[in-house]
């Protein structure tokens, strides 16, 4: 091979795991353990085009570097260091071993860096990449990558941590983990350079595998990622559009990588120990690469799998892919019932998966209309235009009459349009929010001015006064234009000077509030009775009725909202034979709430649901006609009047 | 990236010298998650021709000994330069011979 520098930075790739891991058992800096071995390099491309490349160049460049390291030992050594030195120096004879690269790992995986410095400095010392390969896979400047790199391995050193012995395992799988579902998420043509993080990713877990042999978790983060990263060449179409799993060319996945995911699967259960979060999202890539059609997946067992990772693992990404399983497995009303908490989650705002979900759900419910109109929600969140044409699409295709009227996305650019720049960018930033969570499909006067409200509690909850009130202005402004005023009469503007103690949670920010005033801020105790917090006027018989049951029963809040008032047995002082269960406080004010009502839902809303809300009839109340209070609206009154979520209460 | 590489038989007689550093090298690659497969092949194999609608089988073997594929080797690089590198080293250990190397496009 005449190509010396290639040769060299094959090389350097191959071996830079061992030559820093042996380095860093010497002279315990991973700074400078790196630095020596990008030495070595440098002297490999100075003499290898002379001397020719030698026949190990792996332990060519070991020599050189431990050499160095020596050298630099020597030079910077005192006397207070001088025997602790000498006694390392010894035990640096052997070949570095697999302990000494576990031991780098560990400590280019330490907690005490951030999450991004982690996955920077392991791909620049675990697997050798330069930074500017690593600038490429994550789009940032080299100057990026570089810096966090320094500011990393200077981290470390004022940290003291430079040769752990037994670091943490997790934070190594994280970081594996992050690396590979940053190339995952890289689908698209132009992206495709940052899919290679993908193979990084596997080579670093497949190297962890040998490492640590007798960990669970790391087998079954390798099984994760190997049937992950077997379906590379199905997920996604010919014009770059993301592919669901259940639709994917099953002839496309790659059976080499899935014989591996499996092999590495059985080492997790040999290693055994309660199955961890990657055993388990690796034993349900397991069951989907295990059905040669998508009929033939085993949903009930996917379904037990999530609600068990859910368990580990309590996040909102977790319950959406549980309630897709169990609708499949119990079918779509039970995975729908799942969803009720997530749909009043600002994390969840402005995630496209949501309203694909609920809308799949409902379109096989038969509820076509809901259904076509999460699905456009969706599509107007969706990351890029191949997934928003192809809901659109989807959405287009259900046999659904067109609703009339003006659509909530045309009407705010038309009311932008026009406006001086400053303020179109203003009301804009307020407005394309609402659109993007409201879907920009749905008529602007079928909006009812409740959701407006959730959309504001969701998202700016916390924001400042003035903030809010400029949130408001926009949507006052833009309800006015469009004739349509009951979208702001949900929402107040507050007063500027409000203190802390103001109800919707307006509690300090520390990223706005300068750091001094800041500091003199408590923050606002959590375990304080949340009904105590109320400012203003007294909430609602119905609110207070509704809270004392949720945190008398701690019941499901769903369940809660779907009580009648024939279910109820006041006596008894429990529902549904005994299911849901209340004390003295809830006792008391029950009787008042009923008022002489014999049937239908026992919490109302507070007004008739307008013409173009079809509402289910077990949902109407048949004397007064107002429907059922739905999850969201219960949680806005709950976060406006307290500050915290209805879940909240049922823990306190 | 995937190459396959095969490796002709023919070399010197294989010793414990080379079944161990073979092993060292093998045992290495698979740390490293470079090595996704590998085999040796039985030398006399059988050899199926269509012309037009028949189909022929013929029992091997066929080539020069040293000709025919011993065995073979699936590796998952980053580049070219890195399957050759590793090609250097397995032709380091096993001798005399050839190697023929195939990048293998995706499923």
């Amino acid at each position: 091979m005449t190509d010396v520098p290639a040769a060299v930075a094959v090389a350097g790739k191959q071996e830079s795991a061992r030559i820093v891991a042996g380095l860093l058992r010497m002279v315990r800096d991973v700074g400078l353990a790196e630095e020596i071995a990008q030495d070595a390099l440098v002297a490999a491309l100075e003499q290898w085009p002379a001397a020719g490349i030698p026949e190990n160049p792996g332990a060519w460049l070991m020599t050189v570097a431990k050499r160095r390291a020596v050298d630099h030992i020597r030079r910077s050594r005192t006397h207070e260091r001088l025997a602790p030195d000498l006694a390392r120096l010894a035990e640096s004879d052997g070949e570095p071993g697999d302990d000494d690269v576990l031991r780098l790992m560990f400590t280019s995986c330490h907690p005490v860096l951030p999450p991004e410095a982690r996955v920077a400095l392991t791909l620049r010392v675990i697997a050798g990449l330069s930074p500017a390969e690593i600038a490429r896979g994550f789009l940032v400047g080299e100057q990026v990558i570089v810096q966090r790199i320094a500011a990393a391995k200077r981290t470390l050193a004022e940290a003291g941590v430079a040769y752990e012995p037994a670091g943490q395992l997790s934070s190594v799988l994280e970081v594996v983990y992050l690396i590979f579902n940053e190339g995952y998420s890289a689908s698209s043509g132009a992206d495709l350079i940052r899919t290679d993080l993908c193979l990084e990713a596997l080579r670093l877990g497949r190297l962890l595998a040998v490492l640590a042999p007798d960990e669970a978790e790391v087998h079954g983060l390798v099984a994760l990622m190997e049937i992950q990263q077997s379906r590379s060449a199905a997920r996604t179409g010919s014009g770059g559009e993301p592919i669901p799993l259940h639709e994917q060319n099953r002839g496309r996945w790659d059976q080499l990588l899935i014989r591996r995911g499996f092999a590495a699967m059985l080492r997790a259960r040999e290693a055994g120990g309660p199955p961890g979060p990657y055993v388990l999202q690796a034993a349900i890539a397991v069951c989907h690469a295990q059905a040669r059609t998508a009929e033939e997946t085993d949903w009930p067992r996917i379904a037990t799998l999530y609600e068990a990772l859910e368990r580990l693992l309590p996040s909102p990404v977790v319950r959406l892919n549980r309630a897709v399983a169990v609708g499949f497995a119990a079918g779509p009303q039970a995975g729908l019932d799942l969803l009720d908490e997530l749909r009043a989650d600002p994390k969840m705002a402005g995630y496209h998966l949501l309203p694909t979900v609920l809308g799949d759900l409902l379109v096989r419910l038969g509820r076509a209309a809901e259904g076509r109109r999460e699905l456009e929600r969706a599509a107007s969140s969706a990351r890029n235009a191949a997934e928003r044409e192809l809901l659109l699409r989807r959405a287009a295709a259900l046999d659904v009459p067109r609703e009339r009227g003006m659509l909530l996305g045309p009407a705010v650019a038309a009311f932008l349009g026009p406006l001086r720049p400053a303020t179109a960018r203003a009301y804009g930033q307020t407005l394309h929010r609402l659109t993007r969570i409201a879907g920009d499909r749905v008529p602007v006067a079928e909006l009812p001015g409740e959701r407006i409200a959730e959309i504001f509690a969701m998202s700016w909850a916390k924001v400042a006064p003035r903030s809010w009130n400029r949130h408001v202005a926009a949507v006052r402004s833009f309800a006015a234009w469009a004739g349509t005023p009951h979208l702001a009469a949900g929402i107040e503007p507050r007063p500027v000077e409000a203190a802390p103690h103001f109800a919707a949670g307006a509690e300090p920010r520390p990223v706005e509030a300068a750091p001094h005033l800041a500091a003199g801020i408590e923050p606002r105790p959590v375990e304080v009775e949340p009904v105590s917090r109320t400012s203003g006027p007294e909430p609602a018989l119905r609110e207070r009725v509704l809270w004392s049951l949720l945190r008398e029963s701690a019941a499901k809040i769903g369940a809660v909202l779907a009580l009648n008032v024939e279910d109820l047995d006041l006596a008894d002082r429990s529902a549904r034979n005994g299911a849901i269960v209340w004390r003295s406080g809830t006792a008391r004010l029950l009787p008042e709430l009923i008022a002489g009502r014999t049937r239908g839902p026992l919490f109302l809303a507070d007004r008739r649901p307008g013409p173009g809300r079809p509402v289910a009839e077990v949902d109407l109340c048949p004397e007064s006609g107002r429907r059922r209070l739905s999850y969201e609206r219960a949680e806005y009154l709950c976060k406006r009047a307290t500050g915290r979520s209805l879940d909240r209460l049922r823990h306190t | 990236m995937r190459y396959l590489m095969m490796q002709t038989a023919g070399g010197a007689e294989p010793d414990a010298k080379l079944y161990a550093d073979m092993a060292a090298f093998v045992e290495e690659l698979t740390a490293s998650g470079v090595l996704l497969a590998t085999g040796g092949l039985d030398p006399v194999g059988f050899k199926m021709t269509s012309n037009g609608d028949e189909i022929t089988v013929t029992d091997g073997p066929f080539t020069e000994a040293k000709e025919a594929i011993a065995g073979f080797a699936l590796i998952e690089v980053r580049s070219r330069e890195e399957a050759l590198e590793l090609g250097r080293r397995f032709r380091k250990i096993v001798g005399d011979g050839e190697s023929l190397i195939h990048e293998v496009f995706g499923p």
